[in-house]
């Protein structure tokens, strides 16, 4: 009876983490190196896409890739405490809560290579953060909404929730590259990561600002949740949309010209950079880790112009 | 009676629009065992109420050692050792014995930790049990105690308290015989020792049996006084309705006909190696006597499917038929109006008219919608004809009294042309006057030939309504008795088993 | 019975008047269809749920339905090409069949709906993101399901399908649950499980039929949903939703005891909830309240109603004592 229930408690708490290593651990003697995300979302199968193609690259190592099952610094810790339990040589993360993870991301230092990736977290002992200058990208898509609205006008921004980094980020480098001219943002709406709320935010949006100039998501499914309620309203072409990630229906949305460009980070590169120089880090090399230990990975600008080939090309890294 | 402990003097008590008692007077000497009796209504639980200081009386004295007072308080009444032993037993079923005993006034340790002291609390508790001659110890669970064992705690739970006096409510309403007889020994021996006892009970026998004097209420009114010598039956009852009461027995006006329920080699759960025969003819009432815990409900449970036998043939009329679910048993005819009124019998909180209705809907029903104009129609029949008291039919089941919920569940089964019901112990909690129409009821049945098996722990019921009677001993049937052979010592001696035969004539 | 509803029903109208007063645009057309569509996405599952908490029941895996049951629907639409009709009647007999396994593990196993339910929560979730891999299914570019489409999210007269279809399926349920045997047993077994049992009513398939429609409501559901997002991503889509359709019940007085509830009260449970989170992006209120604003309301809201209801109870209970008192008087006088 005991050993029944504790071993459902066990699976409860397996799946309540998500701690399921996607390859198993082949060999002892190879050093493992572990590839931890934030929440699952296909913007890490392109990471992931990465991580293998260092595997084929680096077969002396063993790469893991551990995605949490809920956006949790609890459950990242867990995963992290688990990979040092079973001797991990590096990994890379991208932390939920980088301000408040610097214990345990420091215990990890102490006891294997770290390395932040897609989120920083500067207060900790990680050797180096490869990923995207969020500010930089938020830079980017306000220039886009410069562009798209050069006379100014009111602009709305949609997030999941404004307590992650990568958010209050874009939206700084949004008001930097935006100040001085005569865009004005109303408001940020935020719907705590549920896709229906999204898209109900933004059509009592589109109610209470029947001429509103342009719309902005932060995060990936906000753009097209904000294309999918134009298009319902009727109000396709009559107001601008910039947003982020390269979400298939946002891309869809730019070939169409209802959205008029998406900032896109390139993940494939996180997953595969952050294998190849974890590695190399293991192995002694310091000579790639710059003077303020960031890597920045830049961000790309998707518009009309060059949608169709960034297109191709994510649906076939997207493919198994 | 050497010196009078508690006195109420002309004690009125108006609630708006009633008058629940009307100058009462009653004495309690040390030592002495004062029955209450009177029917439901009487006020007897307004004046218990006003003794525990729950309410205040609105006018009369209460005098307590001598001293004076308009009204107790709750602080006052523990304060001068009055205690209860409640009917419906408050108890925490989920602790031990001495925790029960002592909750709320546990002895503590370790400071502000504020930690039991376990050790204490077993010393206190151990002289407590033993002076009640009780079989379980300080750590038993109660959820593991009888009913019996239960009561025994909430009066040692008395006893810690230094009760000088004891209510006891309606305290054998759920014992056995020989569980009854125990209490009755319980309380000699707490009167030798000077405790006070106002005994409660419907159950006159008991009275009878244990108070050194009656106090009769009628409507609020203290209607009479019996001393120890003038106490019987049939005084009382004269007193309680305020007229004499018929013999209970109304013998069949039919006679007992062909046919009826044959159970053959039954094996129910509660009893898995024990087989049970029993055959009701139509036209008669079989009175089930026996211990609780004889298997007499699992029986019943196991004919009406709720707890289906796990061997056994059932026979209608001679007709071997199988009884899997209730459904199965209701579609023939064969009912049963469970021991558990409050929680098997009735939706308490639903109306009457949905009550009746219930087990028979598909036949209020048009294309799967009940028809509530139907269902009001029958309900207002099935009031009229079993003289249900009720406000309205829409009236929710748990405003009414006993005897009239007890009436709908069998305006439930009349209505559905029954042929064979078992009655789990009819008439529990229900005041003599409403007694007389399940009993007159249940003879009309019989007398329109339904089989009618009554099970029943009170014995001037079963003596007084069978017309024969079978007896259950640990899951088997002991013994019949024909009419002529009625007695509470020969359904004792059947009850108990042919080993204790000791205990029974100790009893009679 | 109806006391209650009324109550829900003037709050709100309170609640809209004072909106539209501060922003009349709360009161447009538009937004009002906006509101409609919410309403009927999130009240057909409210139904459902509401019913399994009449039989005193709990039903918390609605949530993790929707994500599984969405991205195989997804799946069969769109990368197996099955088309819509079959793929729908696919998804649906799914939610049945949920719904009739949590129903046979509470009735047969007696297991505690709370239990199966959350693990039906945590199994479908988990199930939904293997299954997928974690990513999000979308409609890409399939085709063939036109019909569908403006079935599940199109409007007539301007009034959204999913609020048309809501309040079929409640007039429906209303008829079911207040005028039928079906519903007539549901409240007995929701009130005391045991006398309905000596009464002879089938308890376990009574109870098992609410857990199949909630199930099924979930599978109508969760196409209702994918419509409307247009994607589902496995490990977000549908997260609290079985919390948002517990509270519509609850709001809508379905007691957590069971035996209690009304269809009615249900749908306008659902609506206020609604109403609340329109008018906080309505009133420009920040986002962040969202929660904080459905949660006052709904304490609110049942704390009044449970003193009214209190003093109803007390109303009874005067007249109880005179109802036994008449018995009494009427007994004694009966006596033989």
């Amino acid at each position: 009876m005991i050993g029944r229930r504790s071993a459902l408690i066990g699976m409860a708490t397996a799946v309540l983490a998500g701690a399921i290593p996607v390859q198993a651990t082949v060999a002892q003697e190879k050093k493992t190196l572990a590839f931890v995300v934030n929440v699952p979302a296909d913007f890490w199968q392109i990471a992931r896409r990465g991580t293998e193609k260092a595997q084929k690259e680096l077969p002396n190592y063993n790469i893991e890739f551990y995605i949490p099952g809920e956006m949790s610094a609890a459950a990242q810790k867990r995963i992290m405490e688990d990979l040092l339990a079973k001797g991990v040589a590096g990994i890379s993360i991208s932390p939920v809560n980088p301000d408040n993870s610097t214990e345990i991301l420091n215990q990890v230092a102490s006891k294997a290579a770290l390395f932040t990736q897609d989120a920083d977290a500067p207060k900790s002992n990680r050797a180096l953060y490869i990923g995207t200058d969020n500010v930089a990208a938020g830079r980017q898509a306000g220039e886009q909404m410069l562009k798209s609205l050069p006379n100014g006008g009111k602009a709305m921004v949609f997030v999941g929730t404004m307590d992650a980094a990568n958010a209050r980020e874009r939206l700084q480098g949004i008001k930097e590259a935006i100040a001085g001219s005569k865009i004005e943002i109303l408001d940020v709406r935020t719907d705590g990561g549920d896709q229906t709320k999204a898209k109900a935010n933004v059509e009592d949006t589109l109610t209470k600002y029947p001429n509103i100039d342009m719309l902005v998501g932060l995060w990936a499914y906000n753009t097209p949740q904000i294309y999918n309620a134009v298009k319902a309203a009727g109000k396709e072409g009559t107001l601008k949309i910039v947003g982020f990630d390269e979400d298939q229906q946002t891309l869809k949305g730019i070939s169409d010209g209802a959205i008029d460009a998406t900032v896109v980070q390139q993940p494939y590169e996180f997953g595969y950079q952050s294998m190849i120089y974890l590695a190399k880090y293991i192995e002694g090399d310091r000579s790639f880790i710059p003077a303020d230990k960031q890597k920045i990975i830049p961000t790309q600008v998707i518009d009309k112009s060059n949608v169709k080939e960034f297109s191709a090309k994510v649906r076939d890294l997207l493919k198994k | 009676m050497s010196h009078t402990l508690l006195e109420l003097r002309s004690i009125t008590k108006t609630y708006p629009g009633v008058k629940a008692l009307r100058g009462v007077d009653l004495t309690v000497g040390k030592g002495e065992v004062v029955g209450l009796i009177g029917e439901n209504g009487a006020g007897k639980s307004t004046l218990m109420k006003i003794l525990g200081g729950v309410v205040k009386p609105s006018s009369g004295t209460i005098v307590i050692d001598g001293v004076p007072k308009p009204a107790l308080s709750i602080k006052d009444a523990a304060h001068a050792g009055i205690a209860f032993v409640h009917q419906e037993l408050h108890l925490f079923e989920n602790l031990d014995v001495a925790a029960n005993i002592y909750i709320g006034r546990e002895p503590r340790k370790g400071g502000i930790l504020n930690l039991i002291d376990n050790a204490a609390l077993h010393h206190r508790v151990k002289p407590l049990l033993s002076r009640l001659g009780v079989d379980f110890k300080p750590d038993d669970p109660v959820e593991r105690l009888s009913i019996a064992q239960r009561q025994m705690v909430e009066i040692a739970k008395a006893l810690s308290m230094d009760a000088r006096v004891i209510i006891m409510d309606e305290p054998t309403s759920s014992l056995t015989l020989t569980e009854t007889d125990k209490l009755l020994k319980v309380i000699a021996d707490l009167k030798a020792a000077g405790v006070s006892i106002i005994y409660i009970s419907h159950r006159l026998n008991e009275v009878r049996h244990c108070a050194d004097r009656v106090v009769v209420l009628r409507d609020g009114r203290q209607v009479g006084e019996l001393p120890k010598a003038q106490i019987t039956s049939a005084a009382m009852v004269r007193l309680m309705i305020g007229r004499d009461l018929k013999s209970l027995y109304i013998p069949p006006k039919a006679g007992i006909r062909p046919g009826g329920l044959e159970v053959q080699g039954l094996v129910t759960s509660a009893f898995p190696k024990r087989e049970v025969s029993l055959s009701v003819s139509r036209g008669e009432i079989l009175g089930l006597a026996g211990l609780i815990g004889a298997g007499r409900t699992s029986m019943a449970q196991a004919i009406f499917g709720v707890d289906p036998a796990l061997r056994g043939r059932i026979l209608l009329d001679g007709e071997p038929i199988s009884i899997k679910v209730p459904a199965d048993a209701i579609a023939r005819g064969i009912y049963l109006a469970p021991e558990d009124r409050k929680k098997s019998g009735l939706l308490l909180d639903m109306t009457v008219a949905e009550n009746i209705s219930l087990p028979d809907l598909s036949r209020f029903a048009k294309a799967m919608l009940v028809d509530t104009a139907r269902e009001a129609t029958v309900a207002k029949e099935q009031c009229r004809s079993l003289a249900i008291k009720t406000p309205t039919i829409d009236t929710d089941a748990v405003t009414l009294s006993g005897g009239n919920q007890q009436k709908i569940v069998l305006a439930k089964w009349i209505s559905m042309r029954p042929q064979f019901i078992i009655f789990d112990e009819p008439t529990r909690g229900i005041d003599v006057g409403a007694k007389g129409e399940i009993y007159a009821l249940m003879r009309a049945l019989a007398d329109a030939g339904v089989a009618i098996l009554m099970i029943s722990s009170d014995m001037e019921e079963v003596i007084g309504v069978s017309d024969r009677i079978a007896v259950m001993h640990e899951g088997q049937i002991s013994g019949l008795l024909e009419r002529s052979r009625f007695s509470e010592h020969n359904v004792l001696m059947l009850a108990v088993g042919n080993l204790a035969k000791e205990e029974a004539v100790v009893h009679a | 019975m109806l006391k209650k509803e009324l109550g829900l029903l003037v709050l709100i109208l309170v609640i809209g008047f004072i909106t539209a007063a501060i922003n009349p645009q709360f009161a447009s057309q538009v937004n009002l269809m906006n509101l409609a569509n919410q309403i009927g996405l999130f009240g057909l599952i409210s139904i459902g749920v509401g019913l399994v908490i009449i039989t005193g029941g709990v039903e918390l895996s609605v949530g993790s339905m929707f994500a599984l049951l969405g991205v195989i629907f997804l799946d069969l639409l769109v990368n197996h090409e099955l088309g819509w009709p079959l793929s729908l009647l696919i998804t649906l007999a799914g939610g049945s069949a949920l719904g009739a396994i949590h129903g046979l593990l509470v009735t047969r196993l007696k297991m505690q709906p709370f239990v199966v339910t959350l693990c039906g929560l945590l199994l479908y979730r988990g199930i939904a993101r293997w299954y997928t891999a974690d990513s999000t299914q979308g409609f890409g570019y399939g085709e063939g399901y036109e019909t569908l489409e403006w079935l599940m999210s199109g409007r007539t007269y301007n009034i959204p399908h999913t609020f048309i279809f809501l309040i079929i399926v409640a007039a429906i349920m209303a008829v079911v649950l207040h005028r039928s045997v079906y519903g007539r047993y549901l409240f007995a077994v929701g009130k005391s499980e045991e006398a309905a049992r000596f009464s002879g009513i089938p308890t376990n398939a009574v109870i098992t039929m609410a857990y199949v429609i909630a199930g099924t409501l979930a599978g109508i559901s969760s196409v209702f949903f994918v419509f409307y997002t247009q994607s589902v991503s496995p490990s977000a889509h549908g997260n609290f939703y079985e919390l948002y359709a517990i509270a519509a019940a609850v709001l809508g007085g379905c007691s957590l005891r069971g035996g209690e509830g009304s269809i009615l009260g249900i749908v306008l449970g659902t609506v206020l909830l609604q109403v609340l989170q329109n008018l906080v992006n309505i009133l420009g209120i920040p986002s962040s309240l969202n929660f904080a604003v459905m949660g006052a309301v709904i304490l609110l809201g049942v704390l009044t109603d449970q003193q009214l209801q209190r003093r109803r109870q007390h109303r009874l209970a005067t007249a109880s004592a005179d109802a036994r008192e008449l018995a009494k008087e009427g007994t004694a006088g009966a006596a033989v």
